[in-house]
């Protein structure tokens, strides 16, 4: 046991030893890059507004065809309208802390899922950024069920249900106005 | 006779040509149009759905020449696999932006 720990922990500064090596060969090929010229040929594309509203980028180059979607640098897609179709308060179908959704709230949301007509839906739910990120990711998800069970009821195809918590919001969170708008949860309608 | 067919070779070629100038020699300049036979710019691409494997969600077009696909991405940057078709099959008007008769 005591070897074993001894070659893990061996193997463990190898890697850093590694990892130093690599910073500094990095280093140098990013002063050797200044100097460098760099062969390639101008690929400027165009942008394709998929069904969705989302953005992706496209070029002809004669016999060829390519394209790929427009996301910014954390991955988010470039979107013009979205295939959002339903924002709900949540406080007006929750209490505070709670997934339970109230009886109005539940016909309303029936209602909706019956008028809609998508061939398919994803639910996501969303907080403010008061108490935890973990307990917000877990009432996020929550609430985001319980309208997704509302769906599936009334004969919705609901393909994804996920909770963001505090991590997506659409306002501030330091007014109330702004944490209520935060406060939410998010309904896609796929076509 | 002889010079109408001649005429119609010729006007074939060099629709075709702007195609494939590229193979020629040429060089497009411009990537965000389809040049020559049904020339567009590239916004006006009519898109289906295929599906992969995994059952997720892509757009295809296949406009004439050039073929293009690319992920369908739900507003988080998530997959969307809608349920639209099987696995492995593509549907929707993914050949109707071009009126090139394409064989396959």
């Amino acid at each position: 046991m005591a070897d074993r720990f001894g070659y893990s922990t061996r193997a463990l500064l190898g890697g850093a030893v590694a990892a130093a090596v690599a910073f500094a060969t990095m280093t140098g090929a990013v002063q050797a890059q200044e100097k460098q010229t760099i062969r390639g040929a101008a690929y400027v594309p165009t942008i394709w507004v998929d069904p969705d509203g989302c953005e992706h980028w496209v070029m002809d180059d004669g016999a060829e065809g390519y394209m790929t979607p427009n996301v910014n640098r954390q991955g988010i897609p470039v979107c013009r309208k979205g295939s959002l179709c339903g924002e709900l308060q949540s406080d007006q179908f929750f209490s505070s802390g709670s997934s339970t959704i109230n009886k109005n709230g539940r016909a309303r949301l029936a209602k909706f899922f019956k008028e809609a007509g998508a061939r398919a839906y994803i639910v996501t739910g969303h907080t403010d950024s008061r108490a935890s990120d973990e307990y917000n990711m877990g009432l996020s998800f929550r609430r985001a069920t319980a309208v997704a069970k509302i769906g599936a009821a009334a004969g919705a195809n609901i393909v994804d249900v996920r909770g963001y918590g505090e991590r997506m919001p659409i306002a501030t969170n330091k007014t109330a106005k702004g944490r209520a708008e935060n406060r939410r949860v998010e309904i896609m309608c796929m076509r | 006779m002889k010079l109408t067919k001649a005429l119609i070779a010729l006007s074939v070629a060099t629709s075709l040509s702007a195609c494939f100038s590229e193979e020629s020699g040429g060089e497009i300049t411009d990537k965000t149009m389809d040049h020559g036979y049904d020339s567009k710019h590239l916004s006006q691409l009519k898109a289906g759905i295929w599906v992969d494997p995994n059952g997720c969600d892509h757009w295809i077009i296949d406009d004439g020449n050039e073929g293009y696909l690319s992920q369908r991405l739900d507003r988080y940057g998530k997959p969307v696999c809608s349920g639209i078709a099987p696995p492995g099959t593509a549907t929707g008007p993914y050949k109707e932006g071009t009126i090139f008769n394409d064989p396959a």
